[in-house]
């Protein structure tokens, strides 16, 4: 029995690892997805406060401070509120907030993060939105800010978004006077910041510059992104290429909601 | 396994994925999430024996494949090792009567279960498991697993049809396992 359940696991991962994204575990996949969401959203609804209670516990000093912060945003925002009749206005607020200028024309699906960090290992997110939305797979994610990573599986109704810090995560950059010097940037772990490769060493670089998408990969994020600031930056002796590491723009600890960008049809 | 459990592990399995996929999520220490699904295979091996304990590892791991991106049967894989591995021990004939004997073995299994995952995900190319906060993951996992370890174990014995009551189920053989 132990056996046979041991060589059932190594089959489905190999059979999984074999041809990348493979159709019958996506499927499966996708299918578990969508019958599990409306419960996970059910439960979540009744279930997190309960989780809230628990991570308070832990981290009760920093909660402690943030409550009072909060306490003092809510009754400026309380204010605000009163003076701009209610609701309506609120969501015109939101409205403009979601609007991106660095992405003007681009058909946009806004959605909802729902969950995060799955395994614990990766950095990716869950969102509320999937393919009957029109969310496909490869699609880039922006939030306030700039990018936010890539769609890596989409389901019905939800889609799973590697964000940039992911081990696995590359993006193509562009900076410098007319974006003219290109760069990879690679994601090292959540928390960690982003790592900048093939700068050449001696390339005129400063503190908080910023770095956009380059259009390149076979178009997987269209150009003009912003991605992040430079961080931090040296030259080593003998080594042809710079050390840099960049923050990224957009807050992906504070992540609410975020635009799924969407991939042009081909000409 | 038999007829009358299976609707019953089921439907703790299911509980307990629902549980890992919201509110166990939300709670983190350190950037770590508790895992109580590879708490569960432990549990599971030690309440129910070798082979409930593979069963309940290799489905909840399946399970939990659904919902991770890392390779799909990786998670199931563990679960049937860490299961099997913890109903070997419970039918050894281990001395059980410490209290501290079941939240201790729910660590370690969970421990040894998280590094497994972390060392096979490496060898199938995924990205920094072995550096990514390995430690922090191992430690949040091994300590919720020990508190969730009594639980965990009543919820086997109700789901396995054992009518422990009590601490008795720690100087008892497993059902399954049985010589």
């Amino acid at each position: 029995m132990v056996a046979v359940l041991v060589l059932v696991s190594v089959t489905l991962i190999t059979f999984d690892e074999r041809s990348g994204t493979n159709h019958l575990t996506s499927g499966l996949k996708s299918v578990a997805h969508d019958v599990f969401s409306p419960l996970i959203a059910g439960v979540n609804d009744i279930l997190r406060p309960i989780g809230d209670f628990f991570a308070g516990s832990v981290h009760y000093g920093a909660l402690q401070a943030e409550n009072q912060r909060l306490q003092a945003t809510i009754g400026s925002l309380e204010l605000q509120l009163r003076e701009t009749q209610g609701l309506a206005k609120q969501e015109r607020e939101l409205r403009a907030l979601d609007h991106l200028a660095f992405l003007p024309d681009a058909k946009t699906v806004t959605a909802q993060m729902i969950n995060f960090n799955l395994s614990g290992f990766d950095a990716d997110i869950t969102i509320s939105k999937g393919r009957g939305d029109g969310v496909t797979v490869g699609e880039p994610v922006v939030g306030a800010g700039g990018l936010v990573g890539r769609v890596i599986e989409a389901s019905h109704s939800t889609a799973q978004v590697q964000l940039l810090t992911d081990s696995g995560s590359s993006v193509g950059v562009a900076f410098g006077p007319s974006n003219q010097i290109y760069a990879q940037v690679f994601g090292q772990g959540a928390g960690s910041p982003l790592s900048v490769e093939y700068i050449p060493a001696q390339t005129p670089l400063h503190k908080g510059e910023k770095m956009y998408t380059n259009g390149l990969q076979g178009g997987a994020f269209p150009a003009g992104i912003p991605v992040g600031v430079i961080h931090s930056f040296r030259s080593t002796v003998g080594t042809a290429s710079m050390v840099v590491t960049m923050t990224p723009l957009a807050d992906l600890s504070q992540l609410a909601f975020v635009d799924v960008v969407q991939s042009e049809p081909p000409l | 396994m038999t007829g009358k459990e299976i609707p019953r592990a089921l439907l703790l399995l299911l509980v307990v994925l629902t549980l890992q996929l919201t509110v166990v999520l939300d709670i983190r220490i350190g950037g770590a999430h508790p895992d109580l699904i590879v708490g569960l295979a432990v549990t599971a091996g030690l309440a129910g024996g070798t082979q409930r304990g593979a069963l309940i590892g290799f489905f909840s791991g399946i399970a939990l494949d659904l919902f991770l991106p890392t390779p799909f049967g990786l998670s199931a894989l563990v679960g049937t090792a860490i299961g099997t591995a913890a109903g070997q021990l419970a039918a050894s004939g281990v001395d059980r009567t410490n209290p501290l004997f079941l939240p201790g073995v729910a660590a370690l299994g969970s421990a040894i279960g998280v590094i497994m995952f972390a060392v096979f995900g490496t060898i199938l190319g995924q990205p920094d498991m072995l550096t990514a906060g390995l430690g922090a993951v191992v430690g949040v996992v091994a300590l919720a697993n020990a508190l969730a370890s009594y639980p965990l174990v009543r919820a086997c014995n109700w789901a396995f049809g054992q009518e422990v009551s009590g601490s008795a189920w720690r100087g008892s053989l497993v059902t399954g396992d049985a010589p």
